[in-house]
């Protein structure tokens, strides 16, 4: 089945990551609709310059794109019909904070401690990305003019933190990180190597190319792309329906989709310090330590699945370094964890381990399930966002800097929040019970967790307990955004949503 | 009344079946029963605690006191019965995920079963059948049937270990452990409160806590 997807009416964000075609900076804002007739306008004007999933040439490519998403509260304040407000799912409706028993965002997570913009009402989130720091000003200056333009209709909200000790800023700043020469890396604040593993999903471009290990598993062992209904709404979706999440009409929904925003604070010191201290009784490098946290090597990626220690990942690199680049793409990239059931290579635990099992779930028993991945494929989601702010002090754990993540999927209780809830702070599908993931679950201070690093079955070895895990990366705010089609967003702008 | 008590789900569906194809429905449970390999899909589902299926005849629904009114049924009914891990969602979608021929196979003659892909019709049908549970007791609320498992192999495993060691030198004694741990690396998970469920059934428990606590 290939499918043509409406490039010119879905929002760019959702089909690319525009990381990969150079933006390395991006500004997210967020505002309040004060007025529902000239918060309309202000969305028609935005919408002028919203940037579409159209494919770029290298000289038609903008330097700065612009997209848009709407809260539960952002589509009332809008006016929209009652009828289609009621067609929005519950987690939707209820927006982040309200779902944080089943994010497990308590402790420092907890939206009390979360930046000053996140105790306001947020009703637009706009994002520019952008080629250069001024591409993005640029476009951020003619967005205020918009707000100016609009006349009391939006209102920019402050209140985001800042690397000065500020908690008022207008925006929130995104970058990627440079190495010590002023190059761009895909590095995030733990010096792992980020941004390599993304799902496909059919109808976006050049998929024989990336399909590999990041679609989804055939039976035969083969790679395809996951059914585009995962992640847009109107399309049929994994379960050969249409992704019940869709709120009416249906041109309202169609090509739109949702997306998860959250700030997630990266407790260097914290991560430093626990490094060090378990490598000391790790049986290998402090990096293979690092490697089994997160599943991949920090410096370059390579999976720990097929580099498990650091002999084999010594000659994974001579291999890499001899590949191609599509030959360097496959290693990185095209792997399942069917011969490590036990996690002797990559642990269970390991952070995309737990996101995206792959064909584990089947336990190595043979054609158990209709599809290897049947528990995976509907947990699936596109990633996009940005590292944020700078680490001064390795050391400590305060300051402003982590990852501005976002995710979208067409359903997010069944795809982001599930994997956040079931596989991220909790394990029974891995057979773990309460263990949580090491980089990303919250561990409890008072009651700290620990993890188990199998060993080879049978070879006598004692497994590798790791323990007294820190609270490694904490919440500092977020929301649940709907992505609406263009053809929506003229509808809204023009405030003709029908549903009948 | 609710469906849930600590980390387990107690799922009752009871769907209408022609009395006179019963027989072929029971021929499929023989043969499934008979043939393992027909249900490693099911066995492979870790959240499941037990699931089980029984055909209740037209005349087979009990009749306690002769004040009970004498029931004409027009059908027999299959009652799937099925305590699990997770949520209903999780589970009904890991059901038609993972196992969808089985679905079929079992539900197929049953009055109006759509068939368990595409996945909207297929809830929809478990959840008009569906009888919700009034009561639900849970003797090990935070154990997942996963839980259970480890924790009869841990302690099986440890009490063998005892009885070997005794008398071993300390090389020994160590090596034996190390094997021990070895043996045990998949049952050491914590056990800890679940994660919440739903959060209306949460809110439930929690009232009903904050009630008896003022009285
Ligand atoms: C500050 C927090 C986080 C850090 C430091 C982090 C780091 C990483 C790293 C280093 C990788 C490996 C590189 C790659 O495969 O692209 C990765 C992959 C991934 N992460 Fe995260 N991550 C974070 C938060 C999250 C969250 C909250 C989620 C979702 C709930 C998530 C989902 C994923 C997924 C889906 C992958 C790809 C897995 C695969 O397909 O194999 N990450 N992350």
């Amino acid at each position: 089945m290939t499918q043509n997807l409406e490039l010119t009416d879905i929002q760019g964000n959702i089909v690319k990551a525009y990381g990969a075609f150079n933006f390395t900076k991006a500004r997210y804002l967020f505002l309040r609709i004060d007025n529902g007739d000239k918060g309309r306008e202000f969305v028609g004007a935005v919408t002028t310059k919203v940037t579409s999933a159209v494919r770029w040439e290298k000289n038609s490519m903008p330097v700065a794109t612009t997209n848009i998403g709407f809260t539960f509260s952002g589509l009332q304040a809008l006016e929209l019909p009652t009828a289609s407000l009621m067609g929005f799912p519950e987690e939707f409706v209820m927006g982040m904070k309200g779902r944080k028993d089943i994010l497990g965002d308590d402790g420092p997570s907890d939206p009390m401690y979360w930046d000053k913009i996140w105790q306001e009402t947020v009703h637009i989130w706009l994002s520019i990305n952008g080629q250069s720091i001024e591409a993005v000003d640029e476009r951020y200056q003619w967005i205020l003019k918009q707000i100016e333009a609009s006349d009391g209709g939006v209102t920019l909200l402050t209140g985001h933190r800042g690397e000065k000790d500020e908690d008022n800023l207008p925006y929130q700043d995104a970058s990627v990180l440079y190495d010590a020469e002023g190059k761009p890396t895909p590095k995030e604040h733990f010096g792992y190597t980020d941004g390599i593993g993304d799902a496909v999903f059919e109808g976006q471009t050049n998929i024989q190319a990336r399909v590999l290990g990041r679609g989804k598993l055939t039976r035969s062992g083969h790679w395809e792309p996951l059914a585009t209904g995962e992640f847009l709404l109107g399309h049929v979706d994994e379960a050969m329906d249409y992704p019940q999440t869709a709120p009416t009409p249906k041109l309202l929904a169609h090509n739109g989709t949702y997306m998860v925003y959250r700030k997630l604070h990266e407790n260097v010191g914290s991560f430093n310090r626990f490094l060090d201290e378990q490598s000391k009784v790790f049986p290998g490098s402090k990096e293979l330590l690092a490697a089994k946290f997160s599943g991949r090597w920090r410096d370059n990626g390579a999976p720990v699945v097929n580099a498990p220690d650091d002999a084999s990942k010594a000659e994974w690199d001579k291999n890499y370094a001899a590949a191609d680049f599509a030959g360097q793409k496959k290693m990185l990239i095209d792997f399942t964890y069917n011969d490590d059931i036990d996690g002797a290579k990559c642990p269970i635990s390991a952070h995309i381990r737990r996101i995206n099992p792959r064909g584990s779930l089947e336990y190595g028993v043979k054609d158990a399930y209709e599809r290897p991945g049947a528990l995976v494929d509907r947990r699936r989601i596109l990633r996009r966002g940005l590292p944020y702010g700078k680490v001064k002090d390795p050391t400590r754990d305060d300051g402003n800097h982590g990852i501005i993540f976002m995710a979208l999927n067409a359903d997010i209780k069944r795809q982001f929040e599930f994997v956040q809830q079931q596989w991220i702070n909790y394990a029974n599908d891995f057979k773990e019970g309460n263990d949580k993931e090491v980089l990303l679950g919250n561990h409890d201070a008072k009651n700290p967790g620990k993890v188990v690093f199998q060993v080879e079955k049978g070879s006598g070895k004692a497994p590798h307990f790791v323990n007294n895990i820190p609270r490694l990366i904490e919440a500092r705010g977020g929301d649940y955004f709907f992505i609406p089609s263009i053809t929506a967003l003229k509808m809204i702008a023009g405030g003709i949503v029908d549903p009948t | 009344m609710s469906n849930i008590a600590g980390k387990a789900y107690a799922m009752n569906v009871i769907t209408p079946i022609r009395w006179y194809k019963v027989w072929i429905n029971r021929l499929i449970f023989k043969i499934a029963l008979s043939k393992p390999s027909t249900l490693k899909g099911l066995v492979t589902l870790s959240l499941i605690h037990y699931a089980r299926w029984v055909i209740i005849p037209r005349d087979g629904f009990p009749h306690l006191d002769s004040s009970q009114p004498k029931e004409n049924l027009n059908y027999a009914y299959m009652l799937f019965f099925s305590n699990f891990n997770g949520s209903w969602d999780q589970y009904v979608d890991s059901f038609t995920f993972a196992i969808p021929a089985g679905l079929d196979l079992f539900w197929k003659w049953n009055v109006r079963y759509p068939k368990s892909v595409p996945l909207s019709p297929f809830h929809k049908y478990i959840r008009h059948n569906q009888i919700d549970t009034s009561h639900y007791y849970n003797a090990y609320p935070m154990a997942a049937s996963n839980d259970v498992k480890s924790a009869k192999k841990l302690k099986q495993a440890l009490i063998n270990f005892n009885a070997e060691s005794a008398s071993k030198t300390s090389e020994e004694f160590l090596a034996d452990y190390n094997r021990l741990l070895n043996y045990l690396q998949h049952d050491f998970g914590e056990m800890r409160a679940t994660p919440i469920v739903s959060l209306a059934a949460h809110a439930v428990k929690e009232r009903y806590l904050k009630s008896h606590a003022a009285h």
